[in-house]
């Protein structure tokens, strides 16, 4: 990576947002071009970053703040990312939440942590959600993917209604995709039950949704 | 137990409020601040650590970060908190022996020490593993016919009169009384009526637990298990789990499974954690036994090195500086029918032994997550392990894990899950297939020639 994106890169992999922040604004200030910025140093990093977690060289802190600071440097650059659709740098977006009957929350998070490391989109609902919440707010923010995590079997027949509130819907099937994952979740339940894509993990959750979003590597 | 429950209610309406976003952050701050301030940093390699100086140092980190950090309740959005020396009166007195189950079936679970030469109990189980319902009762069989299985688990029903499970529908509580009749049936069939067990994982609301617990389902002298959510975590329904046991006067058996390269980070994190997440037990859901599975996040288990290294310094924290009685449960990638299941449950079975671990739960084979998957025989081999490892010290076990661990570290990925129930045993008798016997028996001798005395054990 240039020498030039070397106090911004430090600032992400530090997770420090204000040094983050304020190299972004300095580097547009300076002439340097938001698509620069992201192309040529925080998708690189974040790639890296999400790579060395697949490894466990880093953990969900790292990843989380990483994130954070990628958040206020998109934040800091709002009005020329605005400016310009082609400077678009979501990936997709995505509304994650574990469904009814089930609390546990590490799991989705780690996979939350990965989808932002890599460009995606996520709004985070949280545990417990009825099928309808989730689909409701997947509707309302035009998301690209319903990320659905369950980690106890009990909870497996309200991922169902979700999937099935999505391709009951006219519209909603057209453009929405659901991907499944969590310890009771298999692939050949994700099929059976109508899923657009099933992870097996966080790693394989990243794969899948940048399959559903046609940007596969 | 009463007052002390009010006064942890009192603290979850009344503590300090937060965000749970702002909690996690709390956390990992917490954690990083005591791993850098107490200088937790393992020796690399070393998985049965001896070095009392740095267990000393796990046991007051997670001591400082539990009293700085506390537990989060969803219900409330508040911190139920304890300082210091609050925690420190509670461990005093929490029990340090306990009598499980009734009449000649009864067990009694003592607090371990390090390299304690009592055996650990054996809870001979699958722990909440799916089970189709037509084998509930022989694969239960399987493992109460066991002699060297002290106290059991159930594995949790896939589905009730052949209906998928609704958690906290009428289903979750047809489930959990459908569990106590298959239990009272396997343990009736395998002779053992009185044996302790506990079970209705698939319960995760309070309904299906607080129907089937008490003189008819669960009995008071019977095991009353809920998780606490990772990371240190709860809510009213568990709560409400609690406050029911403890007013029909039942074992309270709680576990914390915290994640491994989560908000704990790395193994020196996930040993304060560990250690933290015990003491939480203890103190706020005043456990009568506290337990753990900690859980890689790719693998699902818990038998990779670096959680095996965390586990074994926060539990000989626990036993050096506490009389808690504590539990860890094998969850290994093998299923039955593989060697590498039982590799998995030498190395962690031995390690947990000599760390103090007054029982240990399992094996939850295959991960615990794929249906049908677990034997009775594997708990028999590891009662045989736990037996054979309380005569060994550290530095015998550190080696003898090591060769175990050396044998299946590269299948973690392949996730050799092995065969179901049916293709192990003979499902009419419920008695182990001579392969999967045969399979058994060469890894036993592999052992022995290790220095781990499994030859003799269960004839003693």
């Amino acid at each position: 990576m240039s020498e030039a994106f070397e106090a911004l890169e430090r600032a992400i992999r530090g997770g420090d947002v204000a040094a983050g922040a304020a190299e972004a604004a300095r580097m547009v200030q300076a002439g340097r071009s938001p698509k620069e910025i992201f192309r040529d140093c925080i998708e690189p990093t974040l790639a890296d970053i999400g790579d060395r977690f697949s490894r466990l060289e880093l953990f969900l802190p790292e990843m989380m703040e990483a994130a954070d600071v990628v958040k206020a440097v998109q934040e800091a650059l709002r009005p020329h990312l605005a400016a310009d659709p082609s400077l678009r740098t979501s990936k997709g977006k995505i509304v994650i939440c574990t469904v009814s009957g089930d609390l546990h929350d590490i799991g989705k998070n780690i996979v939350r942590a990965m989808l932002e490391v890599n460009g995606f989109e996520v709004r985070d609902l949280g545990v417990d959600v009825s099928p309808a919440a989730a689909v409701d707010a997947a509707r309302e923010t035009g998301a690209d993917i319903l990320a659905l995590s369950a980690l106890m079997l009990p909870s497996l027949p309200y991922m169902r209604d979700a999937i099935d509130m999505v391709r009951q819907n006219e519209t909603l099937r057209l453009r929405l995709k659901v991907l499944v994952g969590g310890g009771p979740v298999s692939r050949d339940w994700a099929r059976a039950a109508g899923a657009d894509g099933y992870g097996d993990d966080a790693i394989e959750a990243v794969r899948e949704a940048r399959a559903l979003m046609g940007t596969a590597e | 137990m009463l007052g002390r429950l009010d006064d942890v209610v009192e603290r979850s309406l009344r503590g300090p409020s937060l965000e749970e976003e702002a909690f996690n952050r709390l956390v990992v701050q917490g954690i990083r601040r005591v791993v850098r301030e107490y200088e937790i940093r393992p020796e690399k390699g070393v998985l049965v650590s001896h070095e009392e100086a740095l267990i000393d140092r796990v046991w007051q980190a997670g001591l400082d970060f539990l009293a700085g950090c506390g537990v989060y309740c969803q219900s409330t959005g508040r911190v139920i908190r304890f300082g210091r020396e609050e925690i420190e009166a509670r461990l005093h007195e929490a029990p340090a022996e306990i009598w499980m189950g009734e009449g000649s079936d009864a067990r009694l679970e003592r607090c371990r020490s390090v390299e304690d030469p009592r055996p650990p109990l054996n809870m001979g189980s699958s722990i909440g593993s799916p089970v189709s319902e037509e084998l509930f009762v022989p694969v239960m069989v399987s493992y109460a016919q066991e002699p060297l299985v002290d106290v059991t688990c159930g594995p949790s029903l896939m589905t009730v009169g052949g209906r998928e499970i609704r958690s906290g529908s009428p289903l979750e509580i047809q489930a959990a009384w459908r569990e106590v009749e298959g239990m009272r049936q396997a343990l009736a069939r395998a002779g053992r009526p009185g044996m302790a067990w506990t079970g209705m994982m698939l319960s995760m609301t309070q309904a299906g637990q607080l129907s089937a617990a008490g003189p008819l389902g669960l009995r008071a002298s019977d095991l009353h298990t809920f998780g606490v959510i990772s990371e240190l975590k709860t809510n009213f329904d568990i709560l409400n789990k609690l406050t029911h046991t403890l007013h029909i006067g039942g074992i309270v058996d709680p576990y914390a499974n915290p994640i491994y390269g989560g908000l704990a980070g790395g193994a020196e994190g996930m040993a304060v954690m560990i250690t933290a997440a015990m003491l939480a037990l203890s103190v706020i859901f005043m456990a009568t036994c506290v337990g753990s599975s900690p859980t890689h996040p790719f693998h699902f288990n818990d038998t990779g090195p670096e959680l095996l290294m965390a586990s074994s310094l926060a539990f000989q924290a626990l036993a050096r500086h506490t009389h808690l009685m504590t539990n860890l449960t094998v969850t290994p990638v093998g299923g039955p029918g593989t060697e590498t299941l039982l590799y998995e449950c030498i190395a962690f079975t031995v390690l947990s032994t000599v760390s103090g671990a007054s029982r240990i739960l399992g094996p939850r084979s295959a991960t615990g997550s794929i249906p049908n998957h677990f034997s009775g025989l594997e708990a028999r081999f590891n009662g045989e392990v736990m037996r054979a490892a309380s005569r060994l010290r550290r530095n015998e076990a550190e080696e003898i894990v090591r060769r175990a661990l050396t044998k299946y570290e590269t299948d973690l990925d392949r996730k050799p899950y092995g065969k179901p129930f049916p293709e192990v045993y003979d499902v009419e008798t419920a008695q182990p297939r001579p392969e999967w016997l045969r399979i058994v028996d060469a890894v036993r001798e592999e052992a022995v020639g290790w220095g781990l005395g499994l030859d003799g054990v269960g004839t003693e």
